[in-house]
């Protein structure tokens, strides 16, 4: 009797039967969960699937997401300032690292104060201020000049397009993100 | 299209043994860009790694709950402990670059590259997901299988000597490889589709505000790239070049010319947009889709000219 040669030994010339089953699920399950988690489809069926591979994702490390300059892009320019008040009465200001002001060398250097000012007024992520406040606190504070509170301001200015493509810069407007009474152990 | 054919394609694409100098070559730009993010951030390891960094690890906890393979997680939070992973990290990228104990480091720089961005996501850009995800597949590639010191032990050497074993480079099953191409271009399809969504670049007027962002401006752009109209067709070139990286590079008649777009979508962003290294991260990737014989092509010719400009000195 004739017997057709497997497929896998033609192509998997080194894989074992167990290995190459094993592989194949392995490719199966990645393909499709990272498919589900990263294409912006509102579906039932894909939220349902980013539902369960989300333990797998976050503790592995594959999570991810693609979505730069969109929907819609940034329409302000933004940076977060810190008003300290020192016990004495006295204040200062300090400011995030601006990348327009730095050279091009200091801008490889300071990138992540970039990412994370952009991070930090948002929503989402207010447990993030007292953090900030406490390192502000902490950069501006000597044991003779303590910091007594820390309000973390943001500025912004709309970016507006006009007809002929032309920019004019908008106002500065700001708002207060977060006031902080700083605790002597915050300094340590 | 049968079901057999079908499954003989899949065979064919991902376990039709190759070449593994692409993906060797990947490893070494890899590798020197992970040494690369590790440098510039040299400075503020722990600024923002250590006991008294930006987002402290509890904060961390709350803000993103659940077990993660992060390391910082059990090793005591001093700044000796936080500098030492440091180090090992970036030894191990160093180890992984030139190919000695290949696997073995490509596990360890997956593993301290996962532990620091679970340690502060809030400093992340996609340059960095990119390197983490492809890391995570480069573990189980044949990465050290050419141009690397793993192909010289003493062993194979006595081997080779003997002619017991071929010294030329042995081909291999690429899924590995496939899957961090996979993840090349679904980077760029799902970042065309979150374009699609947004009104400002069916419109063609999103490049308008990129190029107004502050902290993006690097190199100063001519004007007339920001008359309403270069904007409308700025805008529109990124999708259709988004789409097709996504899409049209595994049509192999097209592969060249989309790769060469890219590189060139990507140089022009490197020049105008300030986010260091992201471009150079994405580019890495486009070494896989080379086809290994015009990759030995190059190679030749290239050691040829040498070969010539030695002669005519």
């Amino acid at each position: 009797m004739r017997t057709r040669p497997k497929q896998i030994d033609v192509r998997t010339n080194t894989l074992t039967k167990a290995k190459y089953i094993a592989i194949n699920a392995f490719l199966i399950f990645h393909i499709l969960a990272i498919a589900c988690w990263c294409l912006p489809i509102d579906s039932p069926l894909i939220t349902l699937c980013k539902d369960r591979v989300r333990p797998y994702f976050l503790w592995s490390g594959l999570f991810q997401s693609w979505d730069m300059f969109s929907p819609i892009p940034k329409a302000a320019n933004t940076y977060v300032e810190a008003t300290i008040v020192y016990q004495d009465g006295s204040r200062t200001t300090w400011t995030f690292p601006r990348m327009e002001q730095l050279s091009l060398t200091e801008r490889y250097f300071k990138e992540r104060y970039r990412k994370y000012a952009e991070n930090l007024p948002l929503d989402q992520n207010d447990a993030l201020l007292p953090d900030a406040a406490r390192y502000i606190a902490r950069l501006n504070s000597t044991p003779s000049h303590p910091a007594r509170t820390v309000m973390l301001i943001q500025k912004w200015s709309f970016i507006v397009p006009r007809a002929d493509g032309s920019y004019i810069s908008e106002p500065w407007g700001q708002h207060i993100l977060y006031g902080y009474g700083v605790k002597p152990e915050d300094l340590k | 299209m049968r079901l057999r054919s079908l499954f003989e394609a899949w065979n064919a694409f991902f376990f039709a043994p190759q070449s593994p100098i692409p993906i060797a070559l990947f490893r070494i730009v890899y590798g020197l860009l992970v040494i690369a993010t590790l440098t510039l951030l040299r400075p503020d390891w722990l600024t923002w790694y250590g006991p008294h960094a930006w987002v402290s690890l509890p904060t961390m906890h709350t803000l993103e709950p659940g077990t993660r393979l992060n390391l910082f997680a059990v090793i005591p939070q001093t700044d000796a402990s936080i500098n030492a992973l440091f180090w090992i990290f970036l030894g191990s990228a160093i180890l992984l670059t030139i190919g000695f104990l290949t696997r073995l480091n490509s596990l360890l720089v997956f593993l301290c590259l996962a532990s620091i961005h679970q340690r502060n996501v809030y400093i992340l850009h996609g340059g960095d997901t990119f390197l983490r995800v492809a890391g995570f597949f480069l573990i189980f590639a044949p990465a050290g299988a050419a141009l690397s010191i793993d192909r010289l032990t003493i062993d194979r050497l006595i081997r080779i000597w003997h002619g017991k074993e071929d010294a030329g480079i042995q081909p291999r099953s690429p899924w590995a490889q496939r899957m961090i191409q996979f993840e090349l271009a679904l980077v760029y399809f799902a970042t065309f589709c979150a374009k699609v969504k947004g009104a400002p670049w069916l419109q063609g007027t999103a490049m308008y505000y990129i190029y107004h962002l502050d902290e993006f401006k690097r190199f100063p752009i001519p004007s007339w790239f920001l008359h309403p109209l270069m904007l409308k067709l700025e805008s529109w070139t990124a999708l259709v070049l988004e789409f097709s990286l996504g899409v049209l590079i595994w049509v192999k008649e097209l592969r060249y010319i989309v790769l060469t777009l890219g590189l060139l979508f990507h140089l022009s962003l490197e020049y105008s947009l300030n986010i260091p290294l992201f471009q150079w991260d994405i580019l890495s990737a486009y070494i896989l889709f080379i086809d290994p014989a015009d990759l030995t092509r190059a190679w030749d010719w290239l050691r040829t000219r040498t070969a010539v400009q030695r002669l005519d000195q």
